[in-house]
C-alpha cells in the first residue's frame, strides 16, 4: 500500500483510489446485489418497506415457475414459455450468425487482399454506427403489411393478400439477426488474422479438403474468436429490447418485454427484479459454458 | 486452379449477397425518406418531397405527422441525449483510465481478478443494468428524506448516466489498457530521475502519451451512450433520450420522418468516417516521409529521396463522387419532368387521395344503406353481420391502412 | 559539483536471490569509475541503487558523504542514462534537455539558454527544435548526456549506453564520453560488460562477477596483476597454465605444469598483499599471448618451452597462434601482423618463451567463460 502511494504520488493516488471504488462498488456490485436483494422481497408501497411485512419471500420466483396462485394452471406456461423461447431462439440465431458470418470473416481475414480487405471491414462497419432501434425500423418497413416486401410481392403478382410477416416473427428473427452480426464476425476476423497462411497452403499441398482444412486448422486456432463472438450474441439477443419493441408482434413477448412490463406496466419491481435476475443467471451460465466449452478465459470473450 | 477460382466466385457472391442483406434496408429506408407518402414506402412513389425533413403533415385523424425539423419531442431527446452523453463521457474516461492503470501496477495474482471484475459490466445485459441502479437509487431516495439525494435518486438523466457509465467504463478501460501496453516504463522513471515528483510525471509524461487513447476513449463513450437503449429505458424514468423517442413512434405512428432521420445519421456517419479515413492516410504518409528524410539524411542513400511531388493530387475517388452528382441531377430532371415533384405534385397527390377517402365514404354509406335494408328485409335486429359486410370489405381504405383483419368478437 | 560516492557492505536482493552480495567500494570525486563485469553480475542493480530506484536490503549508499537511504531517484544529486536512453518522443530535443529545469520551475527564456549551452557542449547545436525520431543514434546518445547534465548533477551513472552503436560509433563515443566528463569534471559511473570499453575510459575499475566484487584497480593495475581467475582470464586474454606450486622464493613462485618448470610471479590478493603459497598448491599460471614470444623475437625471457602448432588466426593488426603442449594445455600467442610466422605451419615442437615477470600464479578459481 505503501508503495502505491509512493509510486503516484499522493494527488494521483487519491484519484485513482477514489474512481476505481466508485465504479466498482457503487457502480457494478452494490446496485448488482440490492437488485438481487429485492428479488426476494414483496410488493409493498414504500411506506411498509422495513415494516413487519417485509420479510424474505420466493413467491416471484414462485410466480415465474407456477403462475399466480389464482390460475388454475400447474406450471405458469405463459411466462416460462416466453423465457423458454427466448433462450432457444437466442440460441438458434447465435449458430445462423455464426454459419453466415464465417465465410465472410474468412474472407477478409485470408483471402481478400490487405486494401480490399480494409474496404469492406469499413464498409461492415457503418451499418453499425446507426442505432439498433433505426435499423430495426428499416426492417420494419421492409416487413410492414404495406411494406416495401409486400408491395413489391403484389405488384410482381406474385401473392395476392399481404403477409403478415410481424405476426409470424419472421420480422423479429430476421430483426435480431441482423442486430448483432458485427459482434460476430469482428472476434472471427481477429482469430482469423492471427492464423498464419502458409499453414493453409501447407495443408492444401498435403491433400487436405478444404472441410478438412477448417475443421482440423482454422477452427481450432480461431476457438477464441468462435467463443467471443457467440458468447456476446447470444447475450445480446437474450437481452436484446430494442428490436423486439420495434418487431415483435402483440401476441409474441420477449423475456426483456416481459420485465419490462413488470416494471413499467404492473409497477411490481421486485417481481422484474427476480425475471431479471433469472435473466442475469441464464447470461452468467452461458458465458462459464462457453469458457468451459472452448476452453477460453474471461479476458479474451470480450473485444 | 479451377475449383479455387470456383470457390473464389461463390464466395464472392456469397459477399455480394451479404452486404445487400446488411446495406439493403438501409438504403431502401432512405429512399423512402423522400416519398411524401404516409407510411415509408419505394413503390407506389407519391411524390418526390422533402416534407418528412421539414413539417411533416396532418394525417386525416387530426394526427400530426411530425417531420425532423418540427418534431419537438425528437429536439428534447435530442437536447437530453447530448447531456447524458457529455456527462458520462466526463465520469466514463477518468475511470477508465484508473482502472487501467491500477491493473498495471497490481501483483500478478490479483490481476486476472481486477481484469475480469473490470470487464463483468459488458457481460451483463444493458436492461440489468439499467433496472439494478433505478431500484437502488429509489431506496437511497427513499432513505433521503427529500432533500437533493431524493431529487437525484429519482432524476431521469442522473440515473441514466450512472447507469451508462458502469458499462461505458468498461469500453475506455480496455482502450487505455491497449494503449497502456506499449509504454516504455523507463521515461516515467527518466522523468522521475531528473527530479519530477509523481504528480509532474503523470500530466507531463504519462498523460501526454495516452492522449491519442483518451480521445478515442471520449468518442467511443460519447458515441455508445447516445445510442443506448436497453438501459436508457429503464433508467430515464420520465425524461426522455433520443433513442427511447424513436422507440416510441412504434405505438404513436411509424412515418417516414424516421427514414429521414435515419438518412440523416448515415450522412453524418458516411461523411466522418470519410474524412477520419482521408486524415488518417495522410498522416500516415507524412509520418513515412519524415522517417524516409531521416534515414536519408543518415545514410545519404540515394534511393530513399523522394521527389517532393508538386500540386495537388488527384484522389480517385472524386470521380465516383462525380459520377454519383451526375446521376443525382438527372435522376432530378426526369422527376420535375414526369411531375413527380414539388408542392403541385403533392396537392394532386392529396386530392387523388381525397377522392378516394371521399369514394370510400360512398361506399362505407351504400354498405350501411344496403345492410339496412337487408335487416329490415329479414327483420332481424342482429347488427353483427351487418358489421360484417360492412367492415368486412377487404377493398374498404385500403390505401389508409385498411381494418384489422381479425374481427373482434363483439360477446 | 562533484561528490565521491561510497558503497558500504551493500547487498540488494529480490526474495532469496541476491543480485548483489556485500559490495563496499569508494568512488572519488570527478573520477570516471567503471563497473565491468558479464551480464547479469549485478552492475545493473547497484547502478539503480545509486541512482534510487531500489533500496538495498543491506548496507548503505552515501554520496557526498549524506545517507541516501529513504531518499526517493528525483531527490538524489545524480542522473542516470539508460540503456534505451529514454528520450521523451513527444517532447522536441530542447524540450528534452530542458525538462529537468522545467519540473524545478524555471522560466522559459532560461530553459532555452541553458539548452543551448548544453547542445553545444555535445556538438549538437541548432538541432533543438527537431523531434527525436529525427535523430540518429548516435545524436541521440548526445541529447541524452545533454538532457542527464542539464541540472549540474553531482554524479552520472551510464547504463552501457555504447552498446547499441555500432563499432565505429561507438570508438568514436568513447574518446568524446571521456572528453565532456574532462570538461565538465563531475563524477561518472559508468557499467559495461566490454573490457575495451572500460579501460580505454576509466581511470579506475571495479570487476564484478555474479554480484560479488572481484576487483578494484586501476587499468593497469587489473590488467597486469589481476586479482582472481576470473578476473585474469575476463579482462583481456590469458593463457591459463594449470600446475602445482614445486617452490617458492619470496615474491617468485615455481610453478611444475605440463612437464616444464616455470618460474612467475606471485598474485595480488589486493590492498598491497601478495598471495603466499606452499609447496604442492595447486594453481594457476597466467600468461598473456602478448607476453609469449617466438625464438628469435625478445631475448630477455627466462621461461622456455615447447609446443605444438595447431592453428593461426589473423586479426588485422595482430595474428593469434593456437599451440598446444601435449595436446592437452592449449596456448596461445599474439604476434604483431609485421611478424613472419611462414616458417610455424604444421611444426612441431615450436619454441616459446615469456618472462617470470609477465606471468601471475594465482590459486585455482573459477575462469570467466565466454
Amino acid at each position: 500500500m505503501n508503495y502505491f502511494f509512493n509510486k503516484n504520488g499522493p494527488l494521483i493516488s487519491t484519484y485513482l483510489i477514489i474512481a476505481i471504488s466508485f465504479w466498482l462498488v457503487f457502480l457494478i456490485i452494490i446496485p448488482q446485489l440490492y437488485m438481487f436483494d429485492l428479488s426476494f422481497r414483496p410488493n409493498i408501497p414504500p411506506l411498509l418497506r422495513g415494516g413487519p411485512d417485509d420479510v424474505y419471500t420466493l413467491t416471484h420466483y414462485k410466480h415465474f415457475l407456477f403462475g399466480s396462485e389464482t390460475s388454475g394452471e400447474s406450471y405458469n406456461y405463459v411466462d416460462v414459455g416466453v423465457f423458454r423461447d427466448t433462450i432457444l431462439i437466442a440460441v438458434l440465431i447465435t449458430l445462423i450468425n455464426l454459419c453466415f458470418c464465417y465465410p465472410i470473416a474468412f474472407y477478409i481475414a485470408k483471402v481478400a487482399s490487405p486494401n480490399t480487405a480494409r474496404l469492406l471491414i469499413v464498409s461492415l462497419i457503418i451499418p453499425f454506427w446507426i442505432n439498433e432501434l433505426l435499423r430495426s425500423f428499416a426492417l420494419r418497413i421492409l416487413f410492414a403489411g404495406e411494406g416495401f416486401i409486400n408491395n413489391v410481392l403484389l405488384k410482381l403478382g406474385l401473392i395476392d393478400n399481404g403477409i403478415n410477416f410481424i405476426a409470424m416473427d419472421v420480422a423479429l428473427y430476421t430483426g435480431l439477426n441482423y442486430a448483432y452480426i458485427l459482434l460476430m464476425i469482428f472476434p472471427l476476423y481477429n482469430a482469423m488474422e492471427t492464423l498464419d497462411k502458409n499453414q493453409l497452403e501447407a495443408a492444401e499441398d498435403l491433400g487436405a479438403s478444404m472441410l478438412k482444412t477448417h475443421f482440423r486448422i482454422v477452427i481450432p486456432h480461431a476457438k477464441a474468436g468462435i467463443a467471443s463472438g457467440c458468447t456476446m450474441v447470444f447475450m445480446l439477443t437474450a437481452g436484446a429490447l430494442a428490436t423486439p419493441v420495434v418487431l415483435s408482434s402483440p401476441n409474441t413477448f420477449w423475456f426483456t418485454q416481459l420485465i419490462y412490463q413488470w416494471f413499467n406496466m404492473n409497477d411490481n419491481w421486485p417481481r422484474g427484479a427476480a425475471y431479471s435476475v433469472v435473466l442475469l443467471s441464464v447470461s452468467v451460465v452461458f458465458v462459464l459454458l462457453m469458457m468451459k466449452i472452448f476452453k477460453v478465459k474471461i479476458g479474451e470473450i470480450v473485444r | 486452379m479451377k475449383s479455387q477460382q470456383a470457390l473464389n466466385i461463390l464466395l464472392g457472391i456469397y459477399i455480394f449477397i451479404f452486404f445487400t442483406y446488411l446495406f439493403g434496408p438501409l438504403v431502401i429506408m432512405s429512399i423512402t425518406a423522400f416519398n411524401s407518402a404516409e407510411f415509408p414506402s419505394v413503390t407506389p412513389w407519391e411524390c418526390f418531397s422533402l416534407r418528412w425533413f421539414n413539417e411533416g403533415k396532418i394525417a386525416y385523424d387530426g394526427q400530426h405527422l411530425a417531420g425532423l425539423a418540427t418534431d419537438w419531442r425528437l429536439h428534447e431527446g435530442l437536447i437530453t441525449s447530448l447531456k447524458i452523453g457529455l456527462g458520462v463521457v466526463l465520469l466514463a474516461v477518468p475511470i477508465g483510465l484508473s482502472a487501467a492503470l491500477v491493473l498495471t501496477q497490481v501483483h500478478s495474482r490479483l490481476r486476472t481478478a481486477f481484469y475480469s471484475i473490470s470487464i463483468m459490466p459488458v457481460l451483463f445485459p444493458g436492461v440489468i443494468i439499467g433496472i439494478s441502479t433505478v431500484v437502488l437509487w429509489d431506496r437511497i431516495a427513499t432513505m433521503g428524506g427529500g432533500g437533493l439525494v431524493t431529487q437525484l435518486g429519482r432524476n431521469g438523466v442522473f440515473l441514466t448516466i450512472l447507469a451508462q457509465t458502469c458499462f461505458i467504463s468498461t469500453y475506455c478501460f480496455l482502450i487505455f489498457v491497449a494503449r497502456l501496453q506499449r509504454f516504455d516504463q523507463t521515461q516515467e522513471e527518466a522523468a522521475l530521475d531528473l527530479g519530477a515528483n509523481q504528480t509532474q510525471v503523470f500530466f507531463k509524461i504519462l498523460i501526454p502519451y495516452m492522449m491519442p487513447a483518451i480521445a478515442s476513449s471520449c468518442v467511443i463513450a460519447f458515441l455508445a451512450s447516445f445510442e443506448n437503449y436497453n438501459t436508457t429505458v429503464f433508467s430515464i424514468l420520465s425524461d426522455q433520450t433520443l433513442t427511447t423517442v424513436i422507440a416510441s413512434k412504434v405505438r404513436l405512428g411509424i412515418s417516414p420522418a424516421i427514414s429521414s432521420l435515419a438518412l440523416v445519421i448515415i450522412l453524418i456517419t458516411l461523411t466522418v468516417t470519410i474524412i477520419y479515413e482521408v486524415l488518417k492516410r495522410r498522416e500516415d504518409k507524412k509520418k513515412k516521409e519524415l522517417e524516409a528524410e531521416a534515414l536519408f539524411a543518415q545514410t545519404l542513400d540515394s534511393r530513399l529521396k523522394k521527389t517532393k511531388t508538386n500540386g495537388l493530387k488527384i484522389p480517385k475517388s472524386i470521380f465516383v463522387i462525380l459520377f454519383f452528382v451526375v446521376v443525382c441531377i438527372f435522376g432530378f430532371n426526369k422527376m420535375v419532368e414526369k411531375g413527380m415533384y414539388g408542392s403541385t405534385c403533392i396537392a394532386a397527390a392529396e386530392k387523388e387521395k381525397k377522392s378516394n377517402f371521399a369514394d370510400q365514404l360512398k361506399l362505407l354509406q351504400k354498405n350501411a344503406e344496403i345492410a339496412n335494408q337487408r335487416s329490415s328485409e329479414n327483420g332481424d335486429v342482429g347488427e353483427k353481420k351487418e358489421f360484417d359486410s360492412i367492415f368486412g370489405d377487404p377493398n374498404l381504405f385500403k390505401d389508409f391502412g385498411g381494418f384489422d383483419s381479425k374481427v373482434q368478437d363483439q360477446d | 559539483m562533484s561528490a565521491d560516492v561510497e558503497l558500504q557492505n551493500v547487498s540488494v536482493s529480490f526474495g532469496n536471490f541476491y543480485a548483489a552480495k556485500n559490495v563496499s567500494v569508494k568512488i572519488e570525486k570527478g573520477e570516471f569509475f567503471s563497473f565491468l563485469g558479464p551480464s547479469g553480475c549485478g552492475k545493473t542493480t547497484l547502478l539503480r541503487a545509486i541512482s534510487g530506484f531500489s533500496e538495498p536490503s543491506d548496507g548503505k549508499i552515501l554520496i557526498g558523504n549524506q545517507d541516501m537511504a529513504g531518499i526517493g531517484p528525483n531527490k538524489r544529486p545524480t542522473s542516470l542514462i539508460f540503456q534505451n536512453l529514454a528520450l521523451f518522443p513527444l517532447m522536441s530535443v530542447a524540450d528534452n534537455i530542458a525538462f529537468s529545469l522545467e519540473v524545478r520551475g524555471t522560466g522559459k527564456l532560461q530553459r532555452r539558454k541553458r539548452a543551448d549551452e548544453l547542445l553545444e557542449l555535445v556538438a549538437l547545436s541548432g538541432q533543438g527544435d527537431k523531434k527525436v525520431h529525427e535523430l540518429s543514434g548516435g545524436q541521440r546518445q548526445r541529447v541524452a548526456i545533454a538532457r542527464a547534465l542539464a541540472i549540474e548533477p553531482e554524479v552520472l551513472l551510464l547504463d552501457e549506453p555504447l552498446s547499441a552503436l555500432d563499432l565505429k560509433l561507438r570508438q568514436k563515443m568513447r574518446i568524446e564520453l571521456r572528453e565532456i566528463q574532462k570538461r565538465v569534471g563531475i563524477t561518472f559511473i559508468y557499467i559495461t560488460h566490454d573490457q575495451g570499453e572500460a579501460l580505454t575510459m576509466s581511470d579506475r575499475i571495479a570487476v564484478m562477477n555474479q554480484g560479488e566484487l572481484e576487483q578494484i584497480g586501476s587499468c593497469h593495475n587489473v590488467y597486469e596483476s589481476p586479482c582472481t581467475p576470473f578476473v585474469a582470464t575476463f579482462v583481456g586474454e590469458n593463457n591459463a597454465f594449470y600446475g602445482t606450486v614445486s617452490a617458492v622464493d619470496g615474491d617468485m613462485v615455481n610453478v611444475s605444469a605440463d612437464g616444464n618448470n616455470f618460474s612467475a610471479k606471485a598474485g595480488d590478493l589486493g590492498e598491497g598483499k601478495k598471495y603466499t603459497f606452499k609447496k604442492n598448491d595447486k594453481v594457476i599460471m597466467f600468461v598473456r599471448p602478448e607476453s609469449i614470444f617466438l625464438k628469435d623475437q625478445n631475448n630477455q625471457a627466462d621461461n622456455v618451452f615447447t609446443a605444438d602448432f595447431k592453428a593461426i588466426e589473423f586479426e588485422g593488426n595482430l595474428k593469434n597462434i593456437y599451440m598446444s603442449i601435449n595436446g592437452k594445455q592449449n596456448v596461445r600467442c599474439s604476434v604483431s601482423n609485421a611478424v613472419d610466422t611462414t616458417v610455424l605451419s604444421n611444426s612441431k615442437n615450436v619454441e616459446l618463451k615469456f618472462s617470470s615477470r609477465d606471468a601471475v600464479v594465482l590459486p585455482v578459481g573459477p575462469l570467466a567463460v565466454d
